[in-house]
C-alpha cells in the first residue's frame, strides 16, 4: 500500500467524460409524519445529470424536510429514492455522501475555527503516505493544492486558504460551502437557500456556480425563495404544496406569478 | 434596508457586497494579543523574578524549589492537558481530581497486594511486577472513568458539567468506600526513590512524562485528522456531524484520553507521596481549568493552545508555591487562583466579543 489517500471519493477531480447515469437523484412519492404533523404526503422530484432543478414552495410546504430525506438525514415513512439510476435507501448523511450526494446547508455547516483548507476536507481528509498516514497525519500540502485547484475551477477567490473561516465574509463562506459540496459530490449537489444571506452580486455568483456544477454532469437541486433569479437559472421547476408535489414543469414555461400562484393557490384550484 | 432596495445608492454597496472585502491583515499587536500563551509566559517570568526577590535568600530560585515546582506542576499539567483536549471539543470535565484519586487508590491497592511483605533489608519479593501492574491499573482506571464520562456526555446527551459533576461525586465516594475514609499508606519506598522523587539532569522523571504527553497532544492536534476533527467538533458540532464525522465516538475517545492522563497523574501521586492523598485533590479542577483557560484555550471549543496550557500551569503552580514561600498563609492560594481564573475568563469573553461572528 503506497498511498493512504482515500480512493473511494473523487477528491476534487473534474469528471471529464459524461457521467454514466441519467437520473442524478430522485425521490418519488415521499411521505413523512412527525407526531401529528404530516410534513410530507406525496412529494416527488427528479434531477437528471447536468440539470438544475428548482424546488419551490411556501413556508411550511415541506421543502427542508424533503431535502433532508433525500440526504438520509430523515428517514421517510414511504417512498423510494434513486441516486445515479440506482434505487437507494440512506440510513445517514454518510450513506448519501458515499453515493456522491452533497449538500450546501442553509447554515453552511462550516467550522469557524478551522482554516479554509481544513473546512474543504472536513470528513474527507487526506492522509500522508506511508507510516505517518497510518498514524493519522494529514497531508496538508496536498490538501491545500487540491483545495486551491477546486476553488480556481469554480472561479472562487479567497484571500488566503490558511485563515480561519471566521475571518471570511458571508459571500466568501457561501462560495466555500458550494465549492466543498462540488468537490466531494460526484452525483448531485443539493442546496438549501444558498442565496438567502447574500447581496445581489453574490446571489448572481452563486447562481452561476449552479450552472457550472450542472455543466460538469452533476444534478443540482436548489431550494430557494429567490424566485426570479433561480427561475432564470433552473432547467426545471418542482413546486411543493403542503407536502405534495403540485407541479413539475420546465422552467422556461413558467413565470414568477405563475409559480407564486401554484405555491400558494394550488389547493384552491384543485378544490374549485 | 431602504438603501439596499435603491439601485442608485452606490455608497452602501460595500455593506451589501461583502464578497469583495478581503481579509484585513492583522497588526503585529493584534497577533501577539491573539496568542495568549506568549502573554502568560511573560507573566510567568515576571512572577518568578518577583517571588525570587521576595523570598528569603532567594530561596524561590533554589534548585530544590525549582524541582518542587516541577513536580508540583507535573500532575497539574497532566490534568490540564486532558481538560484542554475535552474543551477543544466543547466539553468540560470536573471529575479530573476525583479520577486521579480513584486511580491512585486502586493502583496503590494493587501494588501493596502484589508486592508482598518486605524482608529485613526492605526488599520486596515481587516489586517490579507489582509496580508495573499498579501503573497499568492506574491508567486503566482513569481510561474507564473517562469512557464513562464520555458515554454520559455523548450518548446520553447529559451536559458535560452535570455529567462530570455527578461522576466526581461517585468516583470520590467509591474511593472513600474502598479505603474506609483513610488513605492507603506504605506504598513500597523504592517507588519513591527510583521514580516519584528521582530525577535525571535535575528534571524529575514524572515531569518528563508530562512533557512527553504535552508534545504528543500538540502534534495530535496540529497535524492529525483526529486533532482536526476534534477542533471541528468543538468549533461547530452540527457542522462536524453534517461533514459525516462520527461525533459521539470522538467525544468518548477524547474523554478516555483525558481519563488516561488522570490515571497517569494518579500513579505519579502515589509514587511521590508513597501513599494516596484523597483530600489533596479537591482543588484540582480549579487549578486545571485556570491553567487551560489562561493559556488561551477557548471554553466554547474549537481552539486549543497546548503551549498555553503549559505556561498556564506554570503560572498556577508558581503562584501557589510562591505565596507559600513568601509566607502568605496557604488559604490565600485558593483566593489567588480563583481570582486569576475569573480574570482570565473575563479576558476570554473580551476576545470572543471582538472576534466578530461568534
Amino acid at each position: 500500500m503506497t498511498s493512504q489517500h482515500d480512493g473511494t471519493r473523487h477528491a476534487g477531480k473534474v469528471p471529464q467524460e459524461k457521467p454514466g447515469f441519467d437520473i442524478a437523484i430522485s425521490g418519488r412519492h415521499i411521505a413523512k409524519k412527525f407526531g401529528h404533523v404530516q410534513a410530507l404526503t406525496d412529494a416527488s422530484v427528479t434531477v437528471h445529470a447536468g440539470e438544475v432543478v428548482a424546488l419551490f414552495g411556501d413556508n411550511g410546504a415541506g421543502k427542508s424536510t424533503f431535502l433532508k430525506t433525500l440526504l438520509g438525514m430523515i428517514k421517510p415513512d414511504a417512498g423510494e429514492f434513486i441516486v445515479a439510476d440506482q434505487e437507494v435507501s440512506f440510513q445517514s448523511i454518510r450513506d448519501a455522501q458515499e453515493r456522491g450526494v452533497e449538500a450546501v446547508h442553509q447554515d453552511l455547516a462550516l467550522a469557524p475555527d478551522l482554516s479554509v483548507v481544513d473546512n474543504m476536507f472536513l470528513g474527507n481528509e487526506l492522509l500522508s503516505r506511508g507510516l505517518l498516514g497510518r498514524l493519522g497525519v494529514l497531508d496538508r500540502k496536498e490538501m491545500t493544492e487540491r483545495a486551491d485547484q477546486a476553488l480556481r475551477d469554480l472561479s472562487i477567490k479567497l484571500p488566503s486558504l490558511k485563515v480561519d473561516i471566521s475571518a471570511l465574509s458571508g459571500g466568501q463562506k457561501q462560495a466555500l460551502a458550494v465549492a466543498r459540496a462540488v468537490m466531494w459530490g460526484h452525483t448531485a449537489v443539493l442546496m438549501d437557500e444558498p442565496t438567502a444571506a447574500l447581496g445581489a452580486r453574490q446571489s448572481a455568483i452563486v447562481c452561476d456556480l449552479m450552472r457550472t456544477v450542472a455543466e460538469r454532469g452533476l444534478g443540482v437541486l436548489v431550494v430557494s425563495h429567490d424566485l426570479p433569479r433561480v427561475l432564470k437559472v433552473a432547467d426545471r421547476v418542482t413546486i411543493l404544496w403542503r407536502g405534495t408535489t403540485a407541479l413539475e414543469s420546465p422552467a422556461a414555461d413558467l413565470t414568477v406569478p405563475e409559480v407564486v400562484a401554484t405555491m400558494v393557490g394550488y389547493g384552491k384550484d384543485a378544490a374549485a | 434596508m431602504s438603501t439596499a432596495i435603491s439601485p442608485k445608492s452606490k455608497a452602501s454597496e460595500p455593506e451589501i457586497d461583502p464578497d469583495l472585502r478581503a481579509v484585513k491583515p492583522q497588526s503585529l499587536m493584534r497577533r501577539l494579543f491573539r496568542s495568549t500563551g506568549s502573554y502568560i509566559l511573560v507573566l510567568d517570568v515576571l512572577l518568578i523574578i518577583a517571588f525570587g526577590f521576595a523570598s528569603n535568600n532567594f530561596v524561590f530560585w533554589s534548585a530544590q524549589n525549582v524541582q518542587a515546582l516541577l513536580i508540583n506542576g507535573t500532575e497539574a499539567l497532566l490534568l490540564a492537558l486532558g481538560l484542554a483536549m475535552l474543551l477543544g471539543a466543547g466539553a468540560f470535565d470536573l471529575s479530573i481530581g476525583s479520577n486521579l484519586v480513584l486511580s491512585s487508590v486502586l493502583g496503590a491497592s494493587t501494588i501493596k497486594a502484589l508486592a508482598g511483605a518486605p524482608d529485613a533489608a526492605g526488599n520486596y519479593p515481587n516489586l517490579g511486577v507489582a509496580i508495573a501492574l499498579g501503573a497499568v491499573v492506574c491508567v486503566a482506571t482513569g481510561v474507564v472513568y473517562g469512557i464513562v464520562n464520555g458515554i454520559l456526555i455523548a450518548y446520553f446527551d447529559i451536559n458535560s458539567l452535570i455529567a462530570t459533576l455527578g461522576t466526581m461525586g461517585v468516583g470520590t465516594g467509591v474511593a472513600l468506600v474502598i479505603t474506609q475514609g483513610g488513605d492507603i499508606t506504605g506504598v513500597p519506598i523504592p517507588l519513591q526513590e527510583h521514580f516519584g522523587l528521582a530525577s535525571f539532569l535535575s528534571i524529575p522523571y514524572p515531569t518528563m512524562i508530562a512533557v512527553v504527553a504535552a508534545i504528543a497532544l500538540f502534534l495530535l492536534l496540529r497535524f492529525t485528522r483526529y486533532g482536526m476533527r476534534t477542533l471541528a467538533l468543538g468549533s461547530e458540532r452540527t457542522s462536524a456531524e453534517r461533514a459525516g464525522i462520527r461525533v459521539k465516538p470522538q467525544l468518548v475517545s477524547l474523554a478516555a484520553i483525558a481519563g488516561g492522563l488522570c490515571g497517569i497523574a494518579g500513579f505519579i501521586d502515589i509514587s511521590r507521596y508513597g501513599s494516596t492523598a484523597e483530600a489533596g485533590h479537591v482543588q484540582d479542577p480549579l487549578v486545571a481549568i485556570t491553567a487551560v483557560v489562561i493559556g488561551g484555550t477557548l471554553i466554547e471549543g474549537g481552539r486549543v493552545s497546548i503551549i498555553g496550557v503549559i505556561w498556564g500551569t506554570v503560572l498556577a503552580v508558581v503562584l501557589q508555591t510562591g505565596l507559600i514561600i513568601i509566607g502568605v498563609p496557604s488559604f490565600y492560594q485558593l483566593i489567588a487562583v480563583g481570582l486569576v481564573l475569573i480574570i482570565a475568563v473575563g479576558i476570554d469573553r473580551y476576545r470572543v466579543r471582538h472576534r466578530g461572528d461568534r
